[in-house]
């Protein structure tokens, strides 16, 4: 754009070998992949980037980009991302929990133990609220267990928005107007809430990955949705989350991370298993000696 | 519904080596279960009085996950002690040892770089190439400088391409005559021009 | 569902290229390419058992030292996979400089291996052969 060139702001292009270098170290760094045919909206995205923290060059930008300078990697994959929160965001995991792991969680478990699911970081409550509606309309044996929700942010704002559980209309895009119908009361402004049986289904409270003394108070969970969280923390943090979560688990417990994630960048503590619908990742179930 | 809320300490399943972990964990780091000595290792996080019980407890542990767990718990101390404690282990002969070693003395360059220049210059090539690992974290300026006085002297080609490889990501145009002279040195080698070249091209696009 | 014929019947042969250098990522890339193969990557253990599980490849190449988790891991747990993954060939490039030897490479699960630096002619030699079999364990 001339508009920013012309208030000296910095370069408005990048050379091939700046976008390389960019892609190379988000590559290494979160395992996202940039085909060449995305060249020219990179070149944008962190053209803006580098107006924006005020860099005058990309060489300050890429320092700046490689330290993790207030969170400059999370800001410039944002630029990339479409981050709306909505219900159902992630079907292909909401499916393999009912089609795969649920599965095999029952199998080990006695009818009277309840199967508990964790979403950290909650948000506004779209992820754990999906999870319960996905539940009862998709998991056959659904009445026979007692299952646990519950929904964790470090944000109270957030928590504060997923216990009053009223939403947008376009948070609900995803959803059938017959689960509309089932699980929400329309309310004037094209606003939608929750209906209360199921706001008091889910337990929300305040937690922090990275506090260990926080974390140590969940345990024994079947299954945590930790999603886009924790490829964007800084190595040494990164190492005690999954460290954390790893504890919060049960031995065989399952834990999802966002569709772009991978372990491969955040910790060798967690089994690979590839269902058809999705990579998850499992603690060793007990006795798992092999190396 | 069938949902169900209760308190969110979990039920009474929770295992006793727990308990006795998070009481005496210095003690807890010799236990002969393997559950209790990650307890035990992850409640010493941040205690720096605990870098010799660590150091011991490292020296004998078989369990991958209770050898991150120690390896964390170092990490989090992160002085000077504890670095000396990490890096023998960058000539195990155990490769996810050695890895598991590095990537905690990533997250500690302060720390790290009084130990630079020595690790840069090791005997061994295989502890050389894993110490230009750790110049990625350090600001450009610096990395440069150690990685061209490497490249400088190193006769070893694995050692200068992993060099080569962090300075194509770090490297600035101070670096340009010195990895035009390594590749004139490796010249008719198989990759170290081809990693220069490119590592060349990486620096010299970016304005300074 | 990959089919476990002895010769791959895919009109363009994939390979797996695991190893945490980019610059070496890409000198292979290079080659393989050009030979008409087509090159996915991964940067270490972790992520290549990713891939294999939910990408059809007739070879993989992994170098021994890379994070999280190491060639010889990644093997291990190569050859413990479904078994139409599990037969997949492996070719692992280690360093001169390293303790192991062929008979540490072939006992993780290796087909061959091979000392960096690789050159050009090596590099094709092996995934010729290589994509031309399967994977055979070695009493």
């Amino acid at each position: 754009m001339a508009g920013l060139e012309d208030e000296g702001i910095g370069p408005t292009h990048l050379t091939q070998e700046e976008v390389r270098r960019v892609c190379e170290f988000l590559y290494r760094r979160t395992g996202m992949v940039f085909a060449d045919s995305r060249r020219y909206y990179i070149d944008r995205r962190v053209a803006e980037r580098i107006a924006v923290t005020q860099s005058g060059s990309f060489r300050s930008y890429f320092a700046i980009l490689r330290s993790d300078a207030n969170h400059e990697i999370e800001h410039l994959v944002n630029a990339f991302t479409v981050n709306e929160t909505y219900f159902n965001r992630e079907e292909h995991q909401l499916r393999c929990m009912t089609s795969d792991l649920l599965g095999n969680i029952v199998r080990v478990k006695d009818r009277t133990e309840a199967i508990r699911i964790w979403s950290i970081p909650c948000s506004t409550g779209e992820e754990p609220y999906s999870i319960a509606m996905w539940l009862m309309e998709h998991w056959s044996e659904v009445d026979s267990y007692n299952i646990e929700i519950v929904a964790s942010d470090i944000d109270t704002r957030a928590l504060q928005v997923g216990a009053e559980g009223i939403y947008s209309e376009r948070a609900l895009m995803r959803l059938s107007k017959d689960v509309i119908g089932r699980y929400f009361e329309a309310l004037p402004g094209s606003r939608y809430q929750i209906h209360p049986g199921l706001i008091d289904s889910v337990q929300f409270t305040h937690a922090n990955l990275i506090d260990s003394l926080d974390m140590a108070r969940y345990r024994s969970f079947d299954i945590i949705f930790c999603r886009n969280v924790l490829i964007y923390f800084d190595d040494s943090s990164r190492r005690i989350a999954a460290e954390n979560l790893y504890d919060c688990l049960r031995p065989g417990g399952y834990i999802c991370l966002g569709h772009s994630e991978s372990m491969s960048r955040i910790s060798s503590l967690f089994r690979v298993c590839s269902f058809s619908e999705a990579i998850i990742y499992q603690r060793p179930e007990a006795d798992h000696g092999a190396k | 519904m069938p949902f169900v809320k209760h308190n969110v300490h979990s039920p009474a399943t929770e295992e006793g080596h727990r308990e006795e972990a998070l009481a005496s964990p210095i003690a807890a780091l010799c236990s002969l279960d393997a559950e209790t000595r990650w307890s035990a290792a992850r409640a010493l996080g941040g205690r720096a009085k605990a870098v010799p019980a660590l150091a011991d407890a490292l020296s004998k542990e078989q369990v991958p996950h209770v050898q991150e767990a120690i390896i964390t718990a170092l990490m989090r101390i992160g002085d000077e002690a504890s670095v000396m404690v990490l890096l023998p282990y960058l000539r195990s002969q155990d490769a996810s040892q050695r890895s598991a070693v590095i990537e905690a003395l990533q997250a500690l360059p302060g720390a790290v770089l009084p130990f630079m220049v020595s690790l840069l210059g090791d005997p061994d090539s295989d502890v050389r190439i894993l110490a230009t690992e750790l110049t990625r974290s350090l600001p450009d300026d610096d990395s440069t400088r150690l990685l061209c006085e490497l490249l400088q002297r190193e006769q070893h080609s694995n050692v200068c391409a992993a060099a080569v490889d962090v300075l194509a990501e770090v490297g600035t145009r101070e670096a340009l005559p010195t990895l035009r002279s390594c590749a004139e040195r490796f010249a008719g080698t198989p990759f170290l021009p081809f990693a220069v070249s490119v590592a060349i091209a990486r620096i010299s696009g970016t304005e300074s | 569902m990959v089919q476990s014929d002895t010769i791959s019947t895919r009109s363009r042969l994939r390979i797996l290229v695991v190893d945490d250098s980019p610059l070496v990522r890409l000198y292979y890339r290079n080659i393989l390419e050009r030979a008409g193969f087509e090159v996915e990557q991964a940067i270490n253990g972790i992520e290549a058992i990713e891939k294999v599980q939910t990408q059809a490849f007739d070879l993989v190449v992994v170098d021994v030292n890379m994070p999280k988790m190491d060639g010889f891991s990644f093997l291990r747990a190569l050859r413990r996979s479904a078994p139409t993954v599990a037969t997949l060939p492996a070719l692992v490039i280690t360093t001169e400089s390293s303790e192991y030897d062929l008979d540490d490479a072939r006992v993780a699960g290796a087909n061959f291996y091979l000392i960096k630096p690789v050159s050009e002619v090596n590099l094709l030699r092996h995934a010729a052969i290589l994509t031309g079999r399967q994977y055979e364990r070695v009493a």
